[in-house]
């Protein structure tokens, strides 16, 4: 599903140019679970950017289920991914002018799905993940592990084939964080593909597969 | 899919009340005020338009010299125009004001009334209503007049006014006709119309003028406005020049006049002598709306802007959970639609409450009706405008963030949207500086001709216009009066109006006259009493005797002699004036006797005959006691003369001439005013972003230490250096804007540096007093609550 090959990223300032991934290759089957790990600044949510086509790549090669998707311009990108990736952020980010059901509702509306059809998708993906009762609070109204919950009911409600997921427990206690873990899991059981980017050990042992970055680069896979 | 972008926007205007108040008070004030303007110059511009084929209808203007334009133009142009192929129909209107009118029994006598003579053709030319006319002829003998419904009711009530007799200058006349009002945007505006007919018997019996003894053969009376209206195609300056070809063939050769064709569509705001300070008023109002509307919208864009570093990150994961850039641009659109149609609602309350006052201010009588489509056109053209100007940048800004970027809180394109947010500002604050010198410049030169030295001593004194009995016995009555306690001297002239003269001529000679010479000199006969009366200062020679001998004595003032070319001694030198000879008497200060916007030109006073005004000097105290012994004598000479007594103070005069400068005053005051507010609504939602923003730091900076000054200082020092630049910027166009304007007048102030520094302190202070407030509400907060807010 994916497949990136020597893969350049830089970050430029005024005064010095940031190699932030340098000649990575990683490749992903779909239905995998992968996690990625590293110590701080290592490059891992840059590359979980690309992957999710939110960033462009400087060098290298990037198949997205058999197309190259390197050189796409934002409009391509921002299509490719409505349709086949959802995000799971560690800071959760809702939007706190909307109520939970219509946080979840937004992507179904930009994909431009029928309005009864966005009820019943969403019903069923809040119910999914236990968060049906709190349907009509405000994202500020709920503890954090809820409010995961419904990040991932939201990255999930379009049925992608991809997740990315930054963190997603970082900002949880281990009772919460088990919770989404479990939800991603079972997510993956029923054939979703997942990248997960984690500090946890305990978390990453819930992936197929760990990939270790150092300094934008892949020091060793691990297959669990 | 519009319903979303609906409901979203509705939440947001509900969840940031105070953005959202800001946003629309703003706008609506500016919309109001706009509005406002905008009816009014339409209502200006609108003026003659009613008339179906107004577009092929000019007026005469005769032109005697490069300075002397008449209105007026002789009567025989109506016959010669029945010779030229381009002219479809002419009418001629002689009107006269303060006319009175009297029920055939004369139980009612009414004064005030504005009459015309016109040609029948008058109302095939002009599309003015006729409500009733009982034969089929408008007029069908020379003894007919037609009544407008208000002149009609006020003799005759809801009667039917039609066969019914009024009395009229001796005269009985039928009412054959009733027209509907004039409307309000109309030039022409009688109470009555008479036939052109029974002017022509009256100047016929009267022996006519000279040699010639009817209307239609005199060439020297320029005493009829008169419109052309011409056939389609027809070039109105090629009319004018054949016109002016027939009068001077019909004098011989004799005649240096030029008939021009002015259109009637521009007559209400140029004058005929190209005078357009009207239209220009008209423009520089429209320019006012325009750059309220301006301020309005960028407030909007300012604020919207401002706010956008909040909802920043909103768009960032509208963005990763699928939107593209063109919904988000359109949830944008749809929010300050919606905004704007809450504005509007405001402002439309704004007007209907307003209206009346602005009425007042403007001296106007516009109508609020949301059935008049105008009215519709100008709301719908400000308010589309205005959200064209501030909708899109914000929606283009807003939609072009970068998920990534402002998720990771690093704003997309910081530096530029600030340096615009900044610049915006300054324009707001520089139109506003403009606003505040032209109120200072305005209110000072009203002030400087109110209290301006004229020349003579306006106050306590009326004029009077006397029967023609009461001039007979001019002598009698003038002891009688001066005899009275309260009166403190009385003169004769024909003058109607000191603060306003219009009489001159260019029948005079003089030694060493250039052939070429075109002055024209004002012309006033008076008795030897006036000069004294009226304080105007003698510099050399004497003043009228009293005796016969005065009919060839003239008294001249200093420009007349400036402008004659003459050297001292000026008494004495022999000059002819309308064919008499005589001599300078006496040469008097300059005084003003036209408008303060004019130099004082050329004057001679002179007594062949007695003028029939008297004007009669007073005290504050015994002003009334003075006028009561007036109407005595007045009464007395009346014999059956139908005119009422009536009386004019000259000061009073001379503030009527300036009331549409002093409103135009006044209406910019309240402007400037709207202006500043709006653009401090603009300031005070910015302050409160930069200080949200910088809430964090705020809360770091007090716990290590810092005083309360120092962040207001810190806070505030930005928006200030901004209104500092802004009023850099202002001053320099603001001094050139009002040296223009005062460029009218030719009794004038110099613009003052103070000036500058009192509106720039002004402006200052104000925006001092907006930043400030936020920025002290931050600073005294406690820091502990704004580092816990993460
Ligand atoms: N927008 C940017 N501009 C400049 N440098 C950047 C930018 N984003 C990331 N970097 C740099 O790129 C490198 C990789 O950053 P990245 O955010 O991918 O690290 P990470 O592995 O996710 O770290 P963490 O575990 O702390 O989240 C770092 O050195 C970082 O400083
Ligand atoms: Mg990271």
């Amino acid at each position: 599903m994916i497949k990136i090959t020597e893969l350049q990223k830089f970050y430029r300032t005024e005064e010095v140019e940031t190699v932030a991934l340098n000649n990575l290759s990683i490749h992903v089957k779909a239905g995998e679970f992968v996690a990625v790990m590293g110590p701080s600044g290592c490059g891992k949510s840059t590359l979980l950017n690309i992957v999710g086509l939110l960033d462009d790549l400087d060098n290298g090669s990037y198949l997205f289920n058999s197309i190259e998707v390197a050189k796409f311009n934002e409009r391509k990108r921002s299509d490719l991914r409505k349709h086949n990736i959802g995000f799971v952020f560690q800071s959760f980010n809702l939007i706190d002018e909307l109520t939970v059901f219509e946080n979840v509702e937004l992507p179904l509306i930009y994909t431009k799905v029928p309005a009864a059809e966005r009820k019943k998708r969403v019903e069923e993906v809040l119910e999914k993940v236990q968060i049906m009762h709190r349907r009509n609070h405000f994202p500020q109204q709920l503890s954090g592990g809820q409010q995961q919950r419904v990040a991932v009911a939201r990255a999930v409600v379009n049925n992608p084939k991809l997740i990315l997921a930054d963190e997603p427990t970082g900002n949880l206690d281990s009772n919460n964080g088990n919770e989404v873990m479990q939800l991603l899991t079972e997510l993956n059981e029923q054939g979703t593909t997942i990248v997960m980017v984690t500090h946890s050990e305990h978390d990453a042992r819930y992936a197929d597969r760990i990939i270790r970055m150092l300094d934008g680069q892949v020091l060793m896979e691990t297959v669990g | 899919m519009i319903r979303n972008y609906f409901k979203t926007a509705w939440r947001n205007l509900k969840e940031h009340k105070f953005h959202t108040f800001v946003n629309i008070s703003g706008l609506a004030f500016g919309l109001a005020t706009a509005i406002l303007l905008l009816l009014w110059v339409q209502h200006e511009k609108s003026y003659d338009r009613f008339h179906k084929d107004f577009s092929r209808i000019h007026r005469f203007t005769a032109h005697l010299d490069a300075n002397t334009v008449w209105e007026g133009v002789p009567g025989p142009l109506a016959i010669y125009a029945q010779s030229l192929p381009e002219v479809e129909g002419i009418v001629r209107i002689n009107e006269w004001n303060g006319q009175v009118l009297a029920t055939e029994d004369r139980s009612t006598v009414l004064d005030g009334f504005t009459t015309a003579y016109v040609d029948s053709t008058f109302l095939s030319l002009f599309n003015f209503e006729l409500l009733k006319s009982r034969p089929e002829q408008l007029f069908p003998d020379p003894y007919s007049i037609v009544l407008t419904e208000s002149t009609a009711k006020k003799f005759f009530g809801d009667d039917d006014p039609l066969g019914k007799v009024l009395q009229f200058r001796g005269d009985n006349l039928t009412v054959t006709g009733l027209l509907h009002d004039f409307p309000d945007n109309s030039s022409l505006a009688f109470d009555a119309i008479l036939p052109m007919a029974h002017y022509a018997q009256r100047f016929t019996a009267d022996g006519g003028n000279g040699q010639w003894k009817t209307i239609d053969v005199d060439m020297g009376s320029y005493s009829f406005t008169t419109f052309v209206k011409l056939r389609d195609g027809a070039h109105p300056e090629v009319v004018g020049k054949k016109f002016t070809q027939l009068y001077k063939d019909a004098r011989n050769g004799e005649s240096t006049v030029q008939f021009n064709l002015q259109p009637l569509a521009d007559m209400h705001l140029v004058s005929a002598d190209g005078n357009n300070a009207a239209a220009r008023m008209v423009q520089i109002f429209l320019l006012i709306a325009i750059m309220v509307l301006a301020i309005a919208a960028v407030n909007y864009i300012n604020l919207t802007t401002a706010r956008a570093l909040v909802r920043a990150r909103e768009v960032g994961i509208r963005k990763v959970v699928g939107a593209s850039k063109v919904q988000l641009f359109l949830q944008f659109i749809v929010e300050t639609a919606l905004l704007f149609c809450f504005a509007l609602l405001v402002a439309v309350g704004l007007i209907v409450v307003l209206l009346p006052l602005y009425n007042d201010i403007a001296g106007k009588q516009l109508h609020f009706s949301l059935s008049n489509m105008e009215i519709w056109k100008v709301i719908g053209y400000s308010a589309l405008g205005t959200l064209l100007a501030a909708a899109i940048y914000p929606a283009l800004l807003l939609s072009g963030f970068q998920p990534l970027q402002v998720m990771k809180g690093k704003m997309a394109s910081g530096v530029g949207v600030t340096l615009l947010r900044k610049a915006l500002v300054v324009f707001q604050f520089a139109i506003s500086m403009v606003l505040i010198v032209a109120t200072f410049v305005i209110s000072r030169q009203m002030t400087y001709m109110r209290k301006l030295d004229l020349g003579y001593d306006k106050s306590y004194v009326f004029s009077v216009a006397l029967p023609d009995d009461a001039v007979e016995h001019i002598e009698a009555v003038k002891n009688e009066l001066r005899n009275h306690p309260g009166i403190v001297n009385v003169a004769l002239s024909d003058m109607y109006d000191i603060t306003n003269m219009g009489n001159a001529t260019g029948d005079l000679e003089w030694p060493g006259k250039p052939v070429n010479s075109s002055l024209i000199i004002a012309q006033s006969s008076i008795d030897k009493d006036f000069i004294p009366t009226m304080g105007i200062q003698l510099l050399e020679g004497r003043n009228l005797t009293g005796t016969a001998a005065d009919s060839n004595l003239y008294v001249v003032n200093e420009a007349a002699v400036r402008e004659m070319g003459l050297t001292p001694p000026y008494v004495g030198t022999p000059i002819s004036f309308h064919d008499r000879p005589g001599t300078i008497a006496g040469v008097v200060k300059d005084f003003n006797f036209k408008s303060l916007k004019e130099k004082i030109s050329p004057l001679l006073f002179f007594h062949w005959y007695d003028g029939s005004m008297l004007y009669v000097r007073t005290t504050a105290a015994e002003a009334s006691n003075a006028i009561k012994a007036v109407e005595q004598q007045y009464q007395k000479y009346a014999g059956d003369s139908p005119a009422p007594f009536k009386y004019n103070f000259v000061d009073q005069q001379f503030e009527a001439k300036y009331r549409t400068d002093q409103r135009a005053g006044l209406l910019f005051n309240i402007f400037a005013g709207i202006a500043i507010f709006i653009s401090c609504l603009g300031l005070l939602g910015l302050s409160t972003y930069t200080v949200r923003q910088r809430v964090k730091e705020i809360g770091i900076r007090k716990v290590l230490g810092a005083s309360v000054a120092s962040i207001v200082q810190l806070l505030s020092a930005g928006s200030i250096l901004l209104v500092v630049l802004a009023v850099v910027i202002a001053s320099p166009i603001a001094w050139w804007v009002m040296n223009t304007w005062l460029d009218d007048f030719a009794f004038r102030i110099d613009i003052q540096w103070w000036m500058f520094v009192l509106a720039g302190g002004a402006a200052l202070l104000i925006a001092l007093l907006t930043v400030s407030w936020q920025a002290i509400r931050a600073a005294v907060a406690n820091p502990v609550e704004s580092l816990r807010d993460e």
